[in-house]
């Protein structure tokens, strides 16, 4: 099926052409949103509404982009929507604790695992993880997008929506951050 | 910063390189359909009626027409003690000029007389 016989589908509300597209992309959706949130529940969630969004919007598709382009801008807008509700909630939690409403005990987030990291690197894989997950919005995603998907600087300035000399400073950025951070954490 | 520590950072920096791409879930198809049945049928359309921001919302409105309402109440009251406060003066004129005494009719049969 090409990707134009598959936005027709899509269109056209046909099953056939919507399990393809999952069944396409589904590995793609949830190992960036797995990159970005760090958890496998949350990934699926967002991998989902990923599908049902594309499912919901294609009409308005307007084909100037890749359709893999468009799914990888919305699983990195989701994630990062989960991402900022996690953290409100956190916050949320926070000021409960302190006007003492809840008083259950604060649950330490663990190390997160991708489940594609060779056995011998998990663990440095788990402490670099930790790291990305406080680089900024941007650097997170363009460093994610190239470095789990393998996304050329290209493609992620296309799915970024900015030029390749900014994603080149953004993975710079990245970079030298996750180095500092690393230096300050305690071996 | 030791070299130790430099080339400690850097086997951790390099530890996602040869990282295979994470597969879906098992069953991931399956679940999905499932929630787009639940949240694109009709019945689930109502799932807003049930949020809070929908019941904050609501009774912001109420609390709102309540507030109007008293709010037309006392300028209603206020209206009426103006009205009241009239009336009773004008009583007091008219007690005062002897016009609730009949005076006037017998005012109009003296001067009819007159003629």
């Amino acid at each position: 099926m090409t990707e134009f016989e598959l936005i027709q589908g899509l269109r056209n509300g046909e099953e056939p052409a919507f399990r393809y597209l999952v069944d396409t992309y589904q590995d793609r959706v949830f190992n960036t949103a797995m990159g970005i949130v760090q958890n496998a529940e949350d990934a699926e969630d967002v991998a989902q509404e990923v599908f049902i969004q594309v499912f919901r919007s294609i009409g308005s598709f307007k084909a100037e982009s890749k359709l893999s382009t468009w799914i990888y801008r919305i699983t990195t807008t989701r994630s990062l929507d989960l991402l900022r509700s996690r953290k409100s909630k956190k916050r949320f939690g926070f000021i409960q604790r302190l006007l003492g409403e809840n008083n259950e005990p604060v649950q330490e987030i663990p190390d997160f695992n991708h489940p594609g990291i060779q056995l011998d690197r998990k663990e440095n894989a788990a402490r670099l993880f930790k790291v990305i997950g406080k680089l900024p919005e941007n650097q997170k995603i363009a460093f994610t997008l190239h470095k789990l998907e393998d996304l050329s600087y290209q493609e992620v300035s296309e799915v970024m929506g900015t030029t390749v000399a900014a994603v080149e400073s953004l993975m710079h950025r990245a970079k030298q951050n996750l180095r500092k951070l690393l230096e300050n954490q305690n071996d | 910063m030791s070299t130790e520590k430099q080339n400690r950072i850097n086997e951790i920096m390099d530890s996602l390189d040869g990282c295979t791409r994470a597969a879906a879930p098992d069953f991931f198809y399956t679940r999905l359909k499932a929630r787009m049945e639940n949240e694109l049928t009709p019945a689930a359309s109502g799932i807003w009626l049930r949020r809070p921001a929908f019941a904050f919302a609501t009774m912001a409105v109420i609390l709102l027409i309540n507030v109007l309402v008293l709010f037309n109440q006392t300028n209603n009251n206020q209206e009426e003690a103006v009205s009241s406060t009239e009336t009773d003066s004008f009583q007091s004129m008219a007690a005062e000029y002897r016009l609730n005494e009949g005076n006037s009719s017998i005012s109009y049969y003296n001067l009819n007389q007159d003629r």
